[in-house]
């Protein structure tokens, strides 16, 4: 479970150039980002690859980090998933076999998130992965496919659309309606009662 | 039309999240990211609303060749670990943005004095990502004036207003000096305030309410903050 304090001590520490702070920082989320990029770009020693490429960028960009940023590991994740995003659309690698593994894109989707909150997460934390899980199954089946799609396999507009055999405008406006929902449900979960 | 007022602002955080933004749209996105604490602070409420916490089942082990090959490029057996690291964390942080600050100002001070002589600068206001506009606090010499310059105009979006906070020396609760509009403003520090602007104090702006705060205390995300320096 990755504390998000201690993950934003050890960012500000690593862009202060100190190089044990970011071993720790390795070791506590690479783990996690390597998994996050194998299920994008589908080959190991490609994900690996994408890791390496991803922590020279958090080191050289670690002040750049956004310290008032409440889940710090978004930000490395989103390098993460760019890096590899960017890999597979400039390499002329098909996919198709790598995310048809994924027959079952609700029960994937179970996997990938985690649990409902435990006994050791703060009440806010845990209440938003609760929401996130929760409003996620409440989305229409189109909408969370898409979204699910995209979001662990990196699947773009086109590939959705080739994946999900529907007209590119309709897979967009399902993304777009997607988030919307997803974000207005998760807030509606979130205000104080 | 400014990123932070359009109505396309949240769609573009939600398909940057996603991954769905590309090529251009998602280089173009992520300078106005750098450029506007306003959109950094909207994409840093939809991460925090829709990162998830990750299952441990998504986790792989690397192989111990990559942290040797990033060991070996970026060269981490030079740099030794940090003096921060041996002190407790938030003092850390205040040294360090101390330590900036000081350089900061002795920057400001070498040029030549600003239009307005009768204001002496006393701190720089930074956000943390780097091509956010800054701003500098200049004071009067009765300690009466404030005068806040924006390195670029900032405007507040409509609902939501800048509140600016005074952070004591000694520590202490926020103590709320103005509500603004924008970030570039004159203002008058309430009386009960003139003369606390002294070395270690630290100047912040949070987004607000239209208005202001409501409770009195710093409710919405702190966009810029600075510590006053020797003036």
């Amino acid at each position: 479970m990755l504390d998000d304090h201690e993950i934003k001590r050890l960012l500000l520490l690593t862009a202060d150039r100190d190089a044990q702070a970011f071993e720790r920082l390795y070791q506590r989320v690479a783990p996690l980002l390597l998994g996050i990029a194998l299920r994008i770009v589908g080959r190991r020693e490609l994900a690996e690859e994408v890791m390496h490429d991803a922590f020279v960028k958090i080191w050289n960009g670690a002040a750049h980090f956004d310290v008032f940023a409440e889940r710090p590991v978004a930000w490395m994740v989103s390098i993460v998933r760019n890096r590899a995003i960017d890999l597979i659309s400039s390499a002329d690698v098909s996919r198709m076999q790598a995310f048809a593994a994924d027959a079952d894109v609700d029960a994937a989707l179970e996997h990938f998130l985690g649990a409902t909150p435990g006994a050791e997460d703060t009440v806010s934390e845990g209440q938003t992965n609760h929401s996130l899980h929760d409003c996620l199954k409440a989305l229409k089946g189109s909408e969370r496919q898409a979204l699910a799609l995209a979001y662990m396999h990196g699947l773009s507009h086109g590939e959705l659309a080739e994946r999900l055999q529907r007209p590119l405008g309709t897979v967009k406006a399902w993304v777009r309606r997607g988030l919307e929902n997803l974000r207005s449900c998760v807030e509606s979960c979130l205000e104080p009662r | 039309m400014r990123l932070a007022r359009s109505p396309k602002l949240d769609a573009l955080c939600g398909e940057y999240i996603l991954g769905t933004l590309r090529g251009g749209a998602r280089r173009r996105f992520e300078q106005v990211l750098r450029d506007d604490p306003l959109v950094a602070q909207r994409l840093r409420y939809w991460q925090m609303i829709m990162t998830p916490k990750f299952s441990n089942e998504v986790e792989v082990k690397p192989s111990p060749s990559v942290w040797k090959g990033l060991e070996r490029e970026l060269g981490l057996a030079r740099h030794r670990p940090s003096l921060l690291s041996r002190i407790s964390f938030w003092r850390g942080w205040a040294v360090a943005s101390t330590a900036a600050l000081a350089v900061v100002l002795g920057l400001t001070l070498l040029q030549p004095a600003p239009d307005t002589p009768a204001l002496t600068p006393i701190a720089r206001l930074a956000a943390a990502e780097p091509g956010v506009a800054g701003v500098s606090a200049a004071l009067s010499e009765d300690g009466r004036t404030l005068a806040l310059r924006a390195e670029r105009p900032v405007q507040a979006s409509a609902g939501q207003s800048f509140e600016l906070w005074l952070i004591p020396a000694g520590g202490g609760a926020p103590l709320s000096m103005a509500v603004m509009t924008q970030l570039d403003a004159s203002l008058r520090v309430p009386d009960a305030l003139v003369g606390r602007l002294g070395k270690g104090a630290k100047l912040a702006i949070s987004v607000e309410p239209p208005g202001g705060s409501p409770t009195g205390a710093p409710t919405g995300p702190v966009i810029l903050m600075g510590e006053v320096g020797d003036g």
